[in-house]
C-alpha cells in the first residue's frame, strides 16, 4: 500500500513567507520557520478542538519506524468558516503535509498546507487559507 | 396562579424583542438605508488592529511606578516584544510566558475584542449586548441612565473580567464607559496594565449598513501619566454563510464553538502538543 512508501521527508530550506506568527498563542520559537518539511502518512486522529485543531498522522522515518506527527492548524471557528469541518481529513485517509517543524526536534509541526491524493492543496498558510492565532 | 401568568407573558414579551431585535437571520438593511442607532448584527473586527493600541518605539505609553512595578512580572506572549514595555522579561517559548490566557482565564476587557472571532450585537431600550463566539461571553453595556460606579459604589461592586460599563448616546454616537475590571485581566498581550478604578471610554459610530467603527481611550493615571487613545477599529458584518453551518445559522453552532475550556487548552494543547514541541522529547 501507499503507506510502504509512505515516507518523504525533504527539508526545502525555502524562505516561506507564511506572515507572522504574533497572535492569540504567539509560538516564539517553538518552530522552526525557516524550515519545510514534506511528509506523507496516514491520518490517525483528527483533534477538532480549540484552541488549535491538531491532526496527527503516521509516517515513516527513514529507519522504517512509524513516527506519530501532530501538526497544529487554526482554530475551529476559523477553520470552519473557511468550508473545513471535523470530516475534511478523515482517520485512515492518505495525505502529504508541508509543515515548519519544531525547532526541538518533537514530532510536532504547525501546518503550511496539505496536499491530498489528487493533488488538490487545502488548508494553506501559505495562501492564508489556515491563519493561526 | 397570577403571578404565574404575568411571569409567562413576561417570558414571552422577551423572547418576542429578542427575536424582533436580532439579526440572526441575516437579514440586513438596504444601503442607505440604515438607523444609525441599531446595531444589531453579527459582525468580526477588522483582524490588523491590536488588542488596544499600536504604538512604536517613541510613541510607547509613559508609565507611572506603579505600572513599571506590574509590567516587570508580567511575561508576555512571545512574539509581541516590539509592543512589550522595554521592562518586560523577553521569553522565546510560549509555556515561558504568564499570561493569563494559556490558562484559560478569561480575557477581559478590550482584550476579548481582539480573537478573530465573531462578535453579536443585540440592541435593547434599556442596554446594549455583545456576544462574543470566544468565550462564549456576555458583554453587558446599560442604556439605562444608570451612573458609572464610582467611589464607595465602585469598591463595593468590586472587581469584574468585562468591569461594569454604561452607555449614552451623543447624537448617533454610542459613547460607552466601562470601569472596575479585574487587575489580573491584562490590557493586551503585551501586558500592559490596566486598574479597577481606569476607565475605558468606547465610542461607538455606524458609518453605514456593514460597518460599525470604534475609537477606544483609556484612562487610568493610577498606570499612566496621560490618557492612552486605543487603535481605530472597525467591525465589519458578516455575511450569513459565514455564520450558517449545515443549516444552522448563529454563532456556537458547535462547528464553531470556541469555550477555551482547560482540559483542551491546558491539558490538551499546551501539555501534550505545544510544550514538547518547545522543549523536545523527554525534556
Amino acid at each position: 500500500m501507499a503507506k510502504s512508501a509512505a515516507f518523504l521527508m525533504g527539508i526545502l530550506a525555502l524562505a516561506v513567507v507564511v506572515g507572522p506568527l504574533e497572535a492569540h498563542h504567539g509560538r516564539g520559537n517553538t518552530y522552526d520557520m525557516e524550515t519545510e518539511l514534506t511528509l506523507k502518512g496516514t491520518v490517525s486522529e483528527v483533534s477538532w478542538r480549540n484552541p488549535h485543531v491538531v491532526i496527527y498522522i503516521e509516517a515513516e522515518d527513514e529507519d522504517g519506524n512509524v513516527v506519530t506527527w501532530g501538526f497544529e492548524n487554526a482554530g475551529v471557528a476559523r477553520l470552519a468558516r473557511l468550508g473545513y469541518g471535523r470530516n475534511t481529513l478523515k482517520v485512515g485517509q492518505e495525505i502529504t503535509v508541508v509543515v515548519n517543524p519544531s525547532a526541538a526536534g518533537a514530532p510536532t509541526a504547525v501546518v503550511v498546507e496539505v496536499i491530498l491524493e489528487d493533488g488538490s492543496i487545502i488548508m494553506s498558510r501559505r495562501r492564508g487559507g489556515n491563519p493561526l492565532d | 396562579m397570577m403571578s404565574r401568568l404575568l411571569n409567562c407573558v413576561m417570558v414571552s414579551a422577551l423572547v418576542l424583542s429578542f427575536g424582533l431585535l436580532s439579526d440572526v437571520s441575516g437579514q440586513e438593511p438596504a444601503s442607505g438605508d440604515f438607523d444609525r442607532r441599531d446595531f444589531s448584527g453579527i459582525y468580526l473586527l477588522d483582524d490588523s488592529v491590536s488588542e488596544f493600541a499600536s504604538f512604536g518605539p517613541d510613541t510607547r505609553p509613559q508609565l507611572t511606578p506603579r505600572a513599571m512595578e506590574i509590567v516587570r512580572n508580567r511575561i508576555p506572549v512571545p512574539g509581541t516584544a516590539a509592543r512589550s514595555h522595554p521592562l518586560s522579561p523577553d521569553v522565546s517559548y510560549p509555556h515561558e510566558s504568564n499570561s493569563p490566557e494559556y490558562q484559560c482565564n478569561p480575557l477581559g476587557f478590550p482584550k476579548i475584542l481582539k480573537n478573530g472571532e465573531q462578535v453579536e450585537f443585540l440592541m435593547f431600550p434599556d442596554r446594549m449586548l455583545q456576544v462574543f463566539q470566544w468565550e462564549h461571553r456576555i458583554r453587558y453595556i446599560w442604556l439605562d441612565g444608570r451612573e458609572l460606579p464610582s467611589g464607595e459604589n465602585l469598591d463595593n461592586l468590586g472587581p469584574a473580567w468585562y468591569g461594569h460599563s454604561v452607555g449614552r448616546w451623543e447624537g448617533d454616537t454610542l459613547v460607552v464607559n466601562t470601569v472596575g475590571v479585574d487587575e489580573r485581566a491584562w490590557l493586551d498581550r503585551p501586558g500592559h496594565p490596566r486598574s479597577l478604578y481606569g476607565r475605558i471610554e468606547e465610542r461607538y459610530r455606524r458609518v453605514d449598513s456593514d460597518a460599525i467603527e470604534l475609537e477606544l481611550t483609556l484612562y487610568d493615571p493610577l498606570n499612566y501619566t496621560a490618557p492612552w487613545p486605543g487603535a481605530p477599529k472597525t467591525f465589519h458584518r458578516e455575511s450569513p454563510e459565514n455564520y450558517t453551518f449545515y443549516g444552522w445559522p448563529g454563532l456556537f453552532s458547535g462547528v464553531t464553538e470556541s469555550i477555551c475550556a482547560p482540559m483542551d487548552e491546558v491539558d490538551t494543547y499546551n501539555e501534550g502538543f505545544r510544550n514538547p514541541g518547545a522543549l523536545g522529547p523527554g525534556e
